[in-house]
């Protein structure tokens, strides 16, 4: 199984990005599981048709088997949404913790057996419970999406820096950085001169296109809202690359 | 920094509101913090409640929870105040305490503390308890001002003395009481004069004071003299803790005997000096000091220390002082409002049995 975990500045397009990837995996014929690790569960919205679906935490509080959680979504993917706090109250970060609690104690991973699993992480990593995909061996290769702006560059440095804060104990690494383009002057260059001090690699640039929004506003991923279109292949060429830089690694939710 | 267990803010806040006697505790936090605590409390008549946290509610937050515990307690007890008082897991997800308060609509008397385990001094603890009371006016403001210096100063003399001035303190139990008693039977025999101090924290002066009552006897039984100096000053203090010193003060008189008074039952931390200098006016041949002995200043090997602490006893026999204990002194004067014997008393009473 991949274990791969997407990081990026809130915004930047990590859930986009990640959902591509899970219906060009799915199209292919791998069994994917996509982890929204946000309060605000919208991480897998466009692998349900828009819709949402209860979240772990939802599941843990009602009493409801965590199973329920779990729904499938374009291409047969598996989605899974942590959940969590409404803004203001409560702890987000030990939500995330307990969510993963939850899908080992109840051996979810083990059940669905995915190629491929997926984790789409909030924003920077604020505190411990954000930091859990990259850590105690959850997630082994770690992608950051961001653009050329400087603030998106600016969480990418500090998303970097946790990861190889956590080199020692965990066993996640930076594979490389996925550009999701705003169209800004020079942006190919100025990504290229971020990732060179980040000391990684730019895996794909991501052109920013309507596309994205027009698809969106139909429920859909582009990889199956406009499967023609150059930026599906693109997208499609993302995961092909995700592929070949992450680890197939034995074990069940974590690397034995 | 201290690695054997200590008491932490929470704890400290508790007694505090017991001291100010709050009617009603409310612990916002999972079921088990302060329990061994919250148990002695309410064996002080304290009624504490906790709103019993579990996983969901660090997540979501409990603030529903604190409101359904604030308005059971009204219709319970009737309470004319309530304290609420934060928990590590509480306040590390930001609950907002007070304004459950406000939402639940309790009519009573309320006060917030918003303390956690991990600020530091236990004292600090107690200190936001002081300061939530006079702010809820259960206190008035001098007293409140009273409260944190004396509470600043125990934190300095513990960290200086006491039991957090060493990393770590093996816990012990000490000698029998049996070397004590008799360095303290002797001192009488031979007609020497005995001074017995006890510099107390709070309620345990009901059980320190029965030295007062064993010496006493022992002294007219053997001969020689005794002086008695305590920190019993009955006008010093929160109301209940003057009622301490009056209890006991009224229960030494009717056993006639007497005792110098220096400071208050909350004054342990600031009368050291006081005291010594009570004691030496009367030129003792020996010195027994129980209840806080590191409150007392220059202490030395000729003197008998008496603690209730294991690991101020260990501290106390690490460094070669004659000190014994009176383990578990704090549970038996919970809820008494006459002296109990302590072991010390009763050995001496033994060999006195024994000698007539
Ligand atoms: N390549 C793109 N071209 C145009 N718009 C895009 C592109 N990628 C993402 N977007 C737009 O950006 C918006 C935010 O994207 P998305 O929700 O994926 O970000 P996110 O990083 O997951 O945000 P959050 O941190 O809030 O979870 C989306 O509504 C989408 O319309
Ligand atoms: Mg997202």
């Amino acid at each position: 199984m991949r274990r791969i975990a997407l990081y990026g500045k809130g915004g930047i397009g990590k859930s986009t990005v990640a959902s591509n990837i899970t219906v060009s995996l799915s199209k292919k014929g791998y069994r994917v599981l996509q982890i929204g690790c946000d309060p605000k569960a919208d991480s897998t919205k466009l692998l349900l048709g828009g819709a949402s679906n209860m979240t772990i935490l939802d599941a843990m509080k009602n009493g409801r088997p965590v199973h329920d959680a779990i729904s499938r979504g374009s291409e047969g993917c598996y989605c899974a949404e942590c959940g969590g706090p409404r803004p203001g109250s409560g702890c987000a970060g030990r939500g995330i913790i307990a969510a993963f609690e939850q899908l080992e104690k109840n051996n979810i991973i083990e059940t669905i057996s995915p190629d491929v699993l997926i984790y789409d992480v909030l924003g920077d990593v604020v505190c411990g419970g954000f930091a859990m995909p990259i850590r105690n061996g959850y997630a082994k290769d770690v992608f950051i999406v961001s653009s050329g702006e400087m603030m998106s560059l600016y969480a990418a440095n500090n998303i970097a820096t946790a990861i190889s804060d956590l080199k020692d104990v965990g066993y996640a690494t930076l594979r490389g950085m996925i550009q999701n383009s705003r169209g800004i002057d020079e942006e190919d260059s100025i990504v290229d001169k971020a990732v060179l001090e980040i000391g990684t690699t730019v895996v794909k640039r991501i052109p920013r296109e309507r596309t994205v929004q027009q698809c969106e506003a139909i429920g859909k991923t582009v990889v199956e809202g406009a499967p023609d279109s150059q930026l599906s292949k693109i997208y499609a060429g993302l995961a092909e690359a995700i592929l070949g830089l992450s680890s197939d690694d034995e074990g069940g939710m974590r690397i034995v | 920094m201290n690695i054997h267990p200590r008491p932490n803010p929470i704890i400290a806040a508790l007694y505090m509101l017991r001291d100010i006697d709050v009617d009603v505790v409310i612990i916002h936090g999972p079921s088990g913090c302060g329990f061994m605590a919250s148990r002695m409390i309410e064996d002080a008549g304290i009624r504490v409640m906790t709103t019993a946290m579990n996983d969901d509610d660090l997540i979501f937050g409990a603030s529903g929870k604190l409101e359904d515990a604030l308005r059971e307690a009204e219709r319970r007890f009737s309470p004319r105040s309530i304290a609420v008082i934060g928990t590590c897991s509480s306040m590390i997800i930001g609950e907002d305490m007070e304004a459950s308060i406000r939402r639940s609509g309790v009519g009573c008397r309320t006060v917030s503390v918003d303390c956690h385990g991990c600020m530091g001094n236990n004292t600090a603890g107690a200190i936001m308890a002081v300061e939530a009371s006079a702010k809820a006016g259960l206190i008035p403001k001098e007293e409140a001002d009273r409260q944190k210096y004396l509470l600043s100063m125990a934190t300095q003399m513990e960290k200086e003395r006491g039991m957090a001035s060493v990393q770590y303190l093996q816990p012990s139990n000490g000698p029998t009481k049996m070397g004590v008693a008799k360095k303290i039977i002797g001192c009488l025999s031979n007609n020497g004069k005995l001074a017995v101090v006890s510099i107390s924290k709070k309620e345990l002066a009901y059980r320190f004071s029965d030295l007062f009552l064993a010496v006493d006897q022992a002294c007219k039984e053997l001969g020689g003299k005794a002086v008695y100096i305590a920190n019993l000053d009955p006008q010093k203090g929160l109301p209940r803790i003057r009622g301490y010193a009056a209890d006991i003060l009224s229960e030494l008189s009717a056993k006639g005997i007497s005792a110098d008074i220096v400071g208050g039952l909350d004054e342990y931390a600031v009368i050291g000096e006081d005291m010594k200098e009570a004691v030496d006016r009367h030129s003792p041949d020996l010195i027994v000091i129980a209840g806080i002995p590191h409150a007392y200043p220059d202490l030395d090997k000729s003197q008998i220390l008496i603690t209730d602490q294991p690991r101020q006893l260990s501290n106390y026999l690490s460094k070669g002082y004659d000190a014994v204990g009176e383990i578990s002194s704090h549970q038996m004067v919970m809820n008494v409002r006459k002296i109990v014997p302590t072991e010390t008393g009763d050995t001496i009473r033994e060999m006195l049995r024994d000698i007539s």
